[in-house]
């Protein structure tokens, strides 16, 4: 499919990731984003410059964050008249953003935009209990004052107790870890596989730092001028005497191959690119194409291996195999989301029976996965992961030359999965 | 058969502390004979959102078969509280239940619900009986289900039926729910069902059980909430309880399709032991 016009990665720009409760526990959803933003801003001379449009989000959101991208965009250098949108898809949410910018820019909607998103989950929203909810709620529609009382009279102790967000799957109550558990399980995925995933995520992020690779990609917040999740040293004795922290004590998922809950905001800059070219901006890579999918955990699916099934449709529509792409950013949401995804393209009966295809869609050269790192060294602050990705791997594919495609793939709660296409510009 | 109409929907508290005094003498066990109906019953819109809240339902335009139940079940506590029943609510198990949903009811009809009790029959530990229960909607038959119950010691002349009990499948837990402690009180507020052994301890202990246990019908209602998106329009559900859960308490559950007919259980976590066991039949 031939699009009408050219979206292009001008470049991008992200806080450090910290771990939760760190560095960034006083800064809220809003004050990371727009430190995002402005980064960008200063980066690609945007302040004061008016942008067709800035979509942004965050998973963990305040019921008071309603226009939380807009409100980032009033309180940044960008031009105060540059449109916004929120737009959440969980773990996708970041990506999603990129695409809806991009598809407007194809589309001749818009010229230039930002996609963006960010998490704290030092921030997150702390909701009260149903039971006092309903009685505030009933007390406010109340018309008359012993209404009210009556109202009110319903509150008991136990409804003033805080709730704290929970990263559960609503319909089956088990966590996201505890899913995952049953999927590393019933594929046979290894604790020495998985730590071995998770060493080279660390040396390559901490390889890609020394190299000074994230120099254009980064801009130092709150005193913080590196992902502060990073373990350089790590080794595969350290991860290996790490004890299970899903799937029990036989289990083989740890603190050290599963994402830790993060705080950090990403931004990318797209253009059309005779617009970028005009405007003296840079152009990365373009937007080929992009796929999303879900699979239904409710009836005992894998809950991230959407992915999978995401990768094959793009891949059929595109007329591409998956060996084709220069490099694989797979988002590691855990060590053995990574690994049960390439498992389930290696296999014959995965492929046949849930892909419908007729062969295995087969294997990546491990090389060219997540070369720079992904996020269980860098940190995994949800929203912002997009983000972090497309912005590095346009980068990438850009050193690469004219041409050099690369796989996004992202998996999301809810049993969903997003997944694109960059080529180099 | 007679036909006995009501006016108004019996209050279960007076009802149920009736329902609790032992039975009658040493004869054998007599049930009664005669229907007892509502009609023209409005359903409570706020009292079924806070139903299907409860139970993990969407609010929805139609109401779930388990709340068509919920309806008919002061019924059932009138039928075991009448002077020409010597069985009594009190100390009776639910022992299974099934219903059938013929027709997607809405929540603003309006319905003729009928009780009836029927099939007394003996049973190693007493007998059973079933209370059958029918939904209308004008002349059109919507709902039915029944209500197993076994009575413990009461004497039913015959050999003891013997009771199939459903297949001890097992499956590893897709979902796995927390119970909270006050999940009796919740219930009871949107059941109407006031037996103390949901909510309060020592009523819990008088009957043998350590905490007080969830209303099996809960339960019930809980695993269809857990598939309402992928259930059809007309259904035939049969549920045993085959183990009282004690709250607070975590437990698992799986549900499995093969074309026309589900198997689904709620189990301990582990998935080793069901609590309910349920067949979907569609169509």
């Amino acid at each position: 499919m031939k699009l009408p016009r050219s979206a292009v990665i001008v470049g991008g720009n992200r806080t450090p990731f910290v771990k939760a409760g760190g560095a960034y526990a006083q800064a809220s959803n809003l004050d990371l984003l727009t430190a995002a933003l402005d980064g960008l801003a200063a980066r690609f001379g945007l302040a004061g410059r008016r942008l067709d449009e800035v979509a942004g989000g965050a998973v963990l959101k305040h019921s008071a964050d309603f226009n939380l991208t807009r409100e980032a965009v009033l309180g940044s250098a960008l031009d105060p008249t540059t449109p916004a949108v929120d737009l959440q898809q969980a773990c996708g949410t970041g990506l999603e953003t990129v695409l809806y910018v991009a598809n407007k820019i194809a589309l001749g909607q818009a010229d230039s935009g930002i996609g963006a998103g960010v998490d704290s989950a030092s921030d997150a929203p702390i909701t009260v209990t149903d039971g006092l909810r309903r009685a505030l709620l009933a007390a406010n529609r109340a018309k008359t004052l012993p209404q009210r009382l009556q109202a009110l009279a319903r509150i008991r102790p136990h409804h003033l107790l805080p709730i704290a967000p929970q990263v559960v799957e609503p319909r089956t109550g088990l966590s996201m870890g505890e899913h995952q558990a049953a999927t590393t399980a019933s594929w046979g995925i290894t604790r020495a596989a998985q730590d071995e995933l998770a060493l080279a995520s660390h040396q390559n992020l901490a390889a890609a730092w020394d190299a000074g690779f994230f120099d254009d990609l980064v801009t130092a917040y709150h005193g913080v001028t590196r992902d502060g999740l990073l373990r350089a040293d790590t080794s595969a004795e350290k991860l290996a005497a790490l004890k299970p922290v899903f799937g029990g004590t036989e289990g083989t998922m740890t603190a050290g191959n599963s994402t830790a809950l993060t705080d950090g905001a990403a931004a990318v800059l797209l253009a059309e690119q005779s617009w970028a070219k005009a405007n003296g901006l840079p152009a990365l890579a373009r937007i080929v194409d992009a796929q999303v999918a879900a699979i239904d955990h409710t009836s005992g699916d894998d809950l991230l291996l959407a992915p999978a099934h995401a990768v094959a449709r793009l891949l059929e529509r595109q007329g591409m195999q998956l060996g084709d792409f220069t490099f694989y950013e797979l988002h590691e949401a855990f060590a053995s989301t990574v690994l049960a995804t390439l498992a389930a393209w290696e296999s014959a009966q995965f492929c046949g029976d849930r892909l419908g295809l007729s062969k295995p869609l087969g294997s990546i050269e491990r090389a060219k996965l997540n070369v720079h790192g992904s996020s269980l060294a860098a940190g995994h602050p949800f929203a912002a992961t997009g983000g972090r990705i497309v912005a590095s791997l346009a980068k990438a594919l850009h050193t690469e030359g004219s041409g050099a495609r690369g796989l996004v793939s992202i998996c999301a709660a809810g049993g969903q999965g997003v997944v694109a296409i960059l080529e180099a510009v | 058969m007679e036909v006995r109409e009501l006016a108004t929907v019996p209050a279960m508290g007076p009802l149920f502390a009736k329902a609790l005094l032992p039975g009658f003498g040493h004869g054998p066990a007599r049930i009664p004979s005669h229907t007892v109906r509502l009609s023209q019953v409005s359903q409570d819109l706020e009292r079924l959102a806070d139903y299907d809240r409860v139970c993990g339902f969407t609010v929805r335009d139609t109401v779930p078969p388990t709340w068509l139940h919920v309806l008919t079940f002061p019924l059932h506590v009138l039928l075991l509280s009448d002077p020409e029943s010597t069985i009594r609510l009190a100390g009776v198990v639910h022992v299974s239940n099934q219903m059938q949903l013929h027709r997607p009811v809405r929540a603003t009809e309006v319905l003729d619900i009928s009780v009836r009790v029927t099939n007394l029959r003996p049973h190693q530990r007493g007998a059973l009986l079933d209370l059958i229960g029918e939904v209308r909607v004008g002349d059109e038959l919507v709902w039915d289900g029944v209500s197993t119950y076994l009575a413990p010691g009461a004497k039913v002349d015959g050999e003891p039926v013997v009771v199939e009990r459903a297949a001890n499948q097992s499956s590893t837990p897709i979902a796995q729910w927390r119970l909270p402690a006050d999940l009796g009180r919740q219930y009871r507020r949107v059941s109407g069902d006031p037996n103390p052994i949901h909510t309060h301890l020592l009523a819990a202990r008088a009957f043998g059980f350590a905490r007080p246990l969830i209303h099996g019908m809960w339960t019930h209602a809980r695993l269809l909430a857990a598939i309402e998106a992928k259930l059809p329009d007309r259904y035939r559900v049969e549920v045993s309880f085959t183990k009282p859960i004690l709250l607070p308490a975590k437990v698992g559950a799986w549900w499995r399709s093969t074309g026309d007919h589900w198997d689904a259980a709620v189990t301990t976590i582990d998935g080793t032991k069901p609590h309910l066991i349920a067949n979907i039949q569609v169509g």
